[in-house]
């Protein structure tokens, strides 16, 4: 990287290593004439999160009424009952508005004083219902403080009600920016930062993700901005409940705050998504929202740290009535081709960010945990593209013939060996793993009748625990998938997770669950042998060079790496709480050469399967792999 | 890494190869264009400075029969809507723009088949003796062959004739992609790549100055555009006539082009192009960033990548207007659009002398 702005060189060096930027960091950011060096900053730090992808979903807005009570200064959207423009949607006119492609229903509107709080749960819980592909992300923060003081139920009690109706996530709305100077000036009518945290940290405490945003380009300076950020980053350190951070650029409009035609500058809309690339280095995505942002902008943000473009939307009113230029709908097609553009690959995901559609050839599954780093470190990608992906999703996404090559978890492998040929590298233990763990209030032998809470991610661990339950232990209990991102582990006696999660988790513990259990170990003290979690597989139908090529590659990238992993990893590790020796020690407990040993440890764990499937158990796993 | 030494080539200053520009085109990710093309761009015009000219873009007359697809400006004679000023009505036109400071007119019109070649001779001879704050910068290279047919002369004897009226300038329209290929296809009856060459050079030969200009964004593919660009290089490297480089991306409202290519092509590729102009054209001065076509918040991103100049004004316009892609700015509106992108705002003349710098306050955001 060439950065003309010697300013920003000890950023880089920081950010390299892992370490956070401060306020005065992100000043120097925010200030630099080097607009590209930045860009090339945060576009790195994207890649490393999220590969080439760039996600769009297939949503639609609903606004269910414009009436509110409140009068925010900035807003064109709301109307007061009885005005000309006020209007409110039954549950009817909200269901005709979707249509069956519909992934993501986003519903935020006005603050009627007169709807009663069913009214509420029932526009959920009727979506829900009558599209179950559809998930409902609803109801910003300043929202769910309106149901919380109107109904007279704490935040928690409205969010529980909620979620039970269907709801998956909640928009990140109602930020603005976190500054009372601020609030006093434009917004003194909404519920400031204190009120926004507590509702978004007690909806992570349920295992609702949610997301979060920045009203910037009225009246606050660059270090309120940068100090809204700083506050998003401590809360995502303590809930992990942010899924994506979604700066929005401010519409004058008819306002008064700023004269109509005085948007916000093409290059400080790109700066703001980077530098909160940079900032925000504990959240998944930053989302360039192309509605607000003009589709100008967006198409250049994906390579400026941005990774999510929003969706197909629909009617966007609140953007929309205040002057934004683009068209309410662009089609799917104009996304892909946006993304296409900017050299990305579009992923079409659903409300958790889990992919559901790739469009684009030569893609590799990316494992995003610390055990599959060695593959990557040194990986020159040459015609390939990278996709970070679970492995579960990484299983679903080869079945329907959109991902091209990956690391694949043991059981979708062995589910689509007629498509699918192995590479000769894969990811078995030696005795122990320390990331597939069973976290329990209960030992292996009270568990019987018990409910497990499986983490989304995994396909092969969850048999690896059937099969320690069933046929070590000869106990029986129920499986129940989390999703992704934050959930409510309470409710279960045992959890099973995988991947840094079970290693963060193992280190720092799982609140209520005493017992630890590591799966691997388990395996090895019973068969002795090792576990094969995963193998790199592509699919058959690519010529023969291009498994040559991406073993080759492979085998360069684990070379490189020689026995040092702590310094390839050690930033990652850092991340998830390891010092650099325990990561050292974690990944030589790895074998990346499938080899006999790990043959053999394939075949018997098969037979188990094979057992297992013949007398009927499990089989509501083994669907999806 | 073919593309990094390609990118390491053109840093040092060396000039790239055809071979190598496509391979560039196709492969270079857009930051690093980018950065390449800013190092070369502040070689060339150091300091944290961006050009602007004060100027108009009127039309003397949209009659014209050459019916290119991609054009939503012309009517053909006698058709309704068309229309053809007299001199003075366009002399009265230049003195209230000149009145409003403009410095520079860019006139154009479609090629009328009929107007009588005095008539070109009068608008120039007209407009520096009677409005001389206002530059002439008149007349595509179609309209100058159109001319010579009219007239029975060579282009050669056109330009000399516009000489001694008075024209020093000519704009760099009519080039759309100078690869014979798309022309045939997208201009039949326009003249190929080599019409558009010699008019060029013989322009430099007598002493114009002209900008270049190219379309993209509709039928053509890598190849065609490093082929234009090899062009310009080519008669930039015999003349040393082209002030600037002006790339605008095709806008196929209301053109019957529209059916084939429904969408605008996107910012992002507009930007590679700015890049990877700069990058080709080594011996330009001068990348100019058209916000007009582009769009305000394009244009810019493009002065990040590449692009030192901001183009015009335009208190009038109405080739882009005819295609639904209404853009127009003020001088105030424009120094602030510089200025929030980071850059000092310096007003120029046609050929490039700074009349002002506007400094832009400290923070660049
Ligand atoms: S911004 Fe939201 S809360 Fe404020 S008046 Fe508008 S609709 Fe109501
Ligand atoms: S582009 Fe020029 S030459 Fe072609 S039809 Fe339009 S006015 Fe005539």
């Amino acid at each position: 990287m060439n950065i003309r702005d010697r300013k920003l060189a000890p950023i880089w060096d920081k950010i390299q290593q892992g370490q956070r930027l401060t306020l005065a960091d992100g000043l120097a950011l925010y200030t630099t004439q080097d607009v590209i060096a930045l860009g090339r900053m945060a576009n790195e730090v994207q890649q490393a999160k999220s590969g080439d992808a760039v996600y769009f979903v297939l949503n639609q807005k609903i606004e269910h009424t414009n009436i509110c009570v409140l009068s925010c200064k900035f807003c064109d959207f709301a109307a007061k009952k009885g005005d000309e423009r006020a209007y409110e949607m039954t549950t009817e006119d909200v269901l005709a508005k979707l249509t069956p492609e519909i992934r993501e229903v986003h519903i935020t509107g006005g603050m009627p004083p007169d709807w009663p709080w069913e009214r509420y749960l029932d526009l959920v819980r009727t979506i829900h219902h009558r599209l179950p592909e559809a998930d409902v992300k609803a109801f910003t923060a300043v929202e769910i403080d309106f149901f919380h003081k109107k109904f007279r139920m704490s935040i928690e009690e409205v969010l529980r009600q909620l979620q039970a109706a269907g709801l998956k996530t909640m928009p990140g709305g109602g930020a603005e920016i976190f500054s009372e100077r601020v609030r006093k000036l434009l917004f003194n009518q909404k519920i400031g930062a204190k009120g926004w945290f507590d509702v978004h940290s007690t909806a992570h405490r349920l295992g609702i993700p949610t997301n979060s945003t920045m009203l910037y380009g009225h009246v606050e300076t660059l270090e309120e901005r940068l100090i809204h950020m700083i506050k998003l980053r401590d809360a995502q350190d303590e809930t992990g409940g942010f899924l994506t951070f979604i700066p929005l650029a401010f519409q004058p409009g008819e306002t008064g705050i700023k004269p109509r035609n005085m948007f916000t500058s093409a290059i400080d809309d790109l700066k703001t998504i980077a530098v909160s690339r940079l900032m925000l280095d504990n959240f998944p995505h930053i989302k360039a929202y192309w509605v607000m942002l003009t589709e100008e902008v967006t198409s250049v943000a994906l390579n400026f740290g941005a990774d999510d473009i929003d969706g197909t939307v629909g009617g966007e009113k609140i953007a929309h009535d205040a002057g934004a230029t683009s068209p309410t709908t662009i089609a799917k097609e104009k996304l892909i081709q946006m993304i296409r553009d900017a050299g990305k690959i579009p992923v079409e995901r659903d409300v958790y960010y889990n992919p559901i559609h790739v469009y684009a050839d030569n893609v590799i599954g990316k494992i995003p945990y610390l055990n599959s780093v060695p593959f990557h470190a040194h990986l020159e990608k040459q015609q390939f593209r990278l996709l970070p992906v679970v492995p579960r999703r990484m299983g679903v996404l080869a079945a329907q013939g959109e991902l091209d090559a990956g690391l694949f978890s043991l059981m979708d492998f062995l589910r689509l060996e007629d498509v699918l040929e192995p590479l000769g590298w894969c990811i078995a233990t030696r005795d122990q793993v320390k990331s597939v763990m069973l976290f329990s209030k209960e030992g292996w032998r009270d568990l019987e009748g018990k409910t497990i809470g499986i983490t989304d991610d995994t396909a092969t661990s969850v048999q690896l625990l059937r099969v320690l339950l069933e046929k070590k232990y000869h106990v029986h209990a129920t499986f129940e998938r989390l999703h992704a991102g934050v959930n409510d582990c309470s409710r279960f006696d045992a959890v099973l997770l995988i991947g840094d999660e079970a290693l963060r988790h193992n280190k720092a513990g799982l609140d209520g669950f005493e017992l630890v259990f590591d799966l691997a170990s388990e395996w090895y003290e019973w068969q002795k042998l090792p576990f094969v979690f995963a193998v790199w597989a592509i699919r058959k139908a690519l010529p023969e060079e291009s498994r040559r090529d991406l073993a080759g590659l492979l085998e360069r990238s684990l070379d490189a790496c020689g026995d040092d992993f702590a310094s390839i990893a050690g930033t990652h590790g850092r991340r998830i709480g390891l010092t650099e020796a325990e990561t050292q020690e974690y990944l030589e407990g790895f074998n990346y050469k499938l080899g006999e040993r790990e043959q053999e440890a394939i075949r018997v764990f098969r037979r188990f399967q094979a057992e297992l499937a013949a007398s009927g158990v499990g089989n509501g796993d083994s669907r999806e792999g | 890494m073919y593309v990094q030494d390609i990118l390491a080539k053109a840093r040092e200053g060396e000039r790239i190869t055809r071979e190598e520009g496509i391979e560039l085109y196709r492969h270079a990710e857009l930051l690093d264009l980018a950065e390449a093309a800013n190092e070369i761009r502040f070689r060339k015009n150091p300091g944290q400075q961006v050009t602007f000219v004060v100027d108009t873009n009127p039309n003397y007359s949209n009659v014209c029969t050459i019916d290119c697809i991609f054009c939503a400006f012309y009517r053909h004679p006698g058709e309704e809507g068309e229309y053809t000023y007299t001199v003075d009505h366009m002399i009265g036109k230049f003195k209230e723009s000149a009145g409003h400071g403009v410095t520079t007119v860019l006139l154009q019109g479609g090629v009328h088949p009929s107007l009588p070649f005095d008539y070109y001779k009068e608008l120039v001879r007209r407009t520096r003796k009677e409005v001389p704050e206002v530059f002439p910068h008149f007349f595509s290279t179609s309209e100058i062959i159109g001319m010579a047919h009219g007239a029975g002369m060579s282009t050669e004897q056109v330009l000399r004739e516009l000489w001694d009226a008075g024209l020093r300038s000519l704009p760099g329209g009519g080039a759309e992609i100078l690869s014979d290929r798309v022309k045939k296809k997208i201009s039949r009856l326009k003249g190929t790549s080599a019409d558009w060459a010699g008019v060029m050079k013989q322009a430099h030969r007598i002493g114009y100055k002209t900008t270049a200009t190219m379309m993209y964004g509709h039928l053509e593919n890598e190849e065609d555009v490093v082929e234009h660009l090899e062009l310009v290089r080519q008669i930039q490297d015999e003349g040393n006539g082209f002030t600037a480089f002006i790339p605008w991306s095709f806008k196929p409202g209301n053109t019957p082009l529209e059916k084939i290519i429904p969408h605008y092509a996107t910012p992002t590729r507009y930007l590679q192009m700015i890049a990877f102009s700069r990058l080709y054209l080594d011996n330009l001065p001068h990348i100019q960033a058209s916000w007009f076509s582009e769009g305000k918040k394009t244009g810019q991103m493009a002065l990040h990548f590449g692009a030192d100049d901001f183009g015009g004004t335009l208190q009038e316009e109405n080739v882009h207007a005819a295609a639904n892609f209404v853009n127009t700015t003020s001088t105030e509106e424009c120094v602030r659009l510089i200025h929030d992108a980071g850059f000092s705002a310096a007003q120029r003349t046609t050929l490039y002398e700074i009349l002002r710098v506007i400094p832009t306050a400290e923070v660049a955001v």
